[in-house]
């Protein structure tokens, strides 16, 4: 009876002293939250050059059209996917996300490396500023999905370690879906955007 | 329950195993130089027109040559900078880091947040072609870096941001906000003195206005009553009232104003707590 007690004193100053970690799960859902508003604010901030790079590349050359109608078709299935925040809830959608994105960002390599079979197109000074804006969007989805990944890791932690996994019991916080491993190598590894020689003047 | 946390494990070591990767070096100036590329005296020139900009405008800039960023891209690397480093102001995130990769020949732009409009990727790109690059191509570094700051803190005149006051407000409640207890320390003196002068009631009273006051500057209506009642009370009840007015009080006083000016002016005080979403532009010579 005493050990019992003395156990449970143990107990119950632990999970006190450690907190229920429901300020946490505010924090931390509130910080998952605002973290994937700025990832799909940035790849929308890419879908956005979209119509633009098309027009242009159209217009200055007889480009090639399989490229072409590869970036239209990664657009549209781009937009036909609502990119909402309750995206982070459902797995399967999410993953969904994730690959409809990684094609567009395939198809966008492709035609910037196809590009470099057209100089009087690379040498235009819209091109030579699209490519810019490109390796900018680019750049800030990179950046914005580190953000996510980080933020997501220390909500999940929080929702599977003890005591804090019995609060996420309670009030029904799933972890959340994050960008998986061997996705985030292939990104960080790149389909290349490379803005290695000097733009155009 | 035991498989999810073993991922979680591995993608842990993963992410650590991945970090074998170039250190983020302290920020101690405005211009960090690991190369030896720039004379000390180039080194203090570029120093005092940022420093002239900062005081002028609020805004910080940081310029950085290091040898390489490899294995990161510099994208990767500079990023991780300027997390570290914070420059800018916190809520205006006007800051601006310029950092030359020497041997991997290539440059980059980071551009915080407060500042994408007037220096969109593509601008920053102009500034790294045109001002830069070329006499990077020439082996002149230094004017490189001069020109280019020169540049982007024209570029950055045009964005309208907060007069640079807010700076010392800033600091100020960045300091009491992280040493409560300095602040703390300094009001129990004030009292002190306040009472000596003024008798024990009026003394403490006026004191937790005063705090209050300097409270409700920095951080708002709830601090500032608690602080205000705090204070009151502890400086009420504080009766050891044996310190020598005058001198105390002017001494701090003194010492107060005596440390804010000299942070701001002789040692640099580092990042104002800026943040970056990694715009900006890269560019190579």
């Amino acid at each position: 009876m005493r050990k019992f007690l003395i156990a449970l004193i143990a107990t119950l100053s632990a999970l006190s002293l450690s907190g229920c970690g429901y300020n946490d799960f505010q924090r931390l859902d509130e910080g998952v939250k605002a973290a994937w508003s700025e990832v799909l604010n940035n790849y929308q901030r890419r879908a956005d050059l979209i119509p633009n790079l098309v027009a242009t590349v159209q217009g200055a050359a007889d480009f090639e059209k399989s490229t072409l109608t590869e970036i239209t078709n990664a657009r549209a299935s781009v937009s036909a996917i609502k990119a909402t925040p309750e995206l982070i809830n459902d797995p399967a959608a999410f993953a969904r996300f994730q690959e409809v994105q990684s094609q567009m960002t395939g198809a966008l390599s492709r035609l910037l490396a196809v590009a470099e079979n057209y100089p009087q197109l690379t040498a235009t000074k819209e091109f030579g500023e699209l490519r810019v804006e490109l390796a900018g969007a680019e750049n800030r989805i990179a950046v914005a999905r580190g953000r996510y990944i980080k933020t997501v890791q220390e909500y999940n932690v929080l929702a599977r370690s003890f005591p804090t996994n019995l609060t996420a019991m309670v009030f029904g916080y799933q972890p959340k879906a994050n960008f998986s491993v061997e996705n985030e190598k292939a990104i960080a590894a790149p389909p290349k955007v490379e803005f290695g020689k000097p733009a155009a003047k | 329950m035991r498989l999810v946390l073993a991922a979680l494990l591995a993608f842990a070591t993963v992410l650590g195993a991945a970090r074998a990767e170039v250190p983020v070096p302290p920020l101690k100036a405005r211009v960090t130089d690991l190369t030896g590329t720039l004379s000390a005296q180039q080194q203090a020139e570029l120093e005092a027109g940022i420093a002239a900009y900062e005081a002028r405008r609020g805004s910080q800039i940081a310029v950085l040559l290091l040898p390489t960023t490899k294995p990161e891209e510099i994208e990767q690397y500079s990023i991780r900078v300027a997390e570290a480093w914070k420059i800018g102001r916190k809520g205006v995130d006007d800051g601006l880091i310029l950092i030359v990769a020497k041997d991997d020949r290539r440059l980059r732009i980071e551009v915080g947040y407060g500042l994408e409009g007037r220096i969109p990727d593509s601008v920053a790109r102009r500034v790294i072609d045109e001002r830069i690059t070329p006499r990077f191509r020439e082996g002149d570094f230094y004017g490189g870096v001069r020109d280019g700051v020169q540049q982007l803190i024209q570029l950055a005149e045009g964005e309208n941001l907060p007069p640079p006051q807010a700076q010392t407000l800033n600091d100020a409640r960045h300091f009491f906000g992280t040493n409560p207890l300095v602040a703390f320390i300094l009001a129990m003196f004030v009292g002190l003195v306040l009472k000596a002068i003024f008798g024990r009631l009026p003394g403490s009273l006026l004191n937790a206005v005063g705090v209050g006051a300097i409270a409700l500057l920095l951080f708002g209506i709830g601090i500032a009553i608690v602080a205000a009642v705090l204070v009151f009370i502890f400086t009420y009840a504080n009766t050891d009232s044996s310190g020598g007015g005058g001198g105390g009080h002017s001494t701090g006083g003194g010492s107060w104003s005596g440390g804010s000016s000299s942070s701001s002016s002789s040692s640099y005080s580092g990042g104002g707590g800026g943040s970056f979403g990694g715009g900006g532009a890269s560019g190579r010579w």
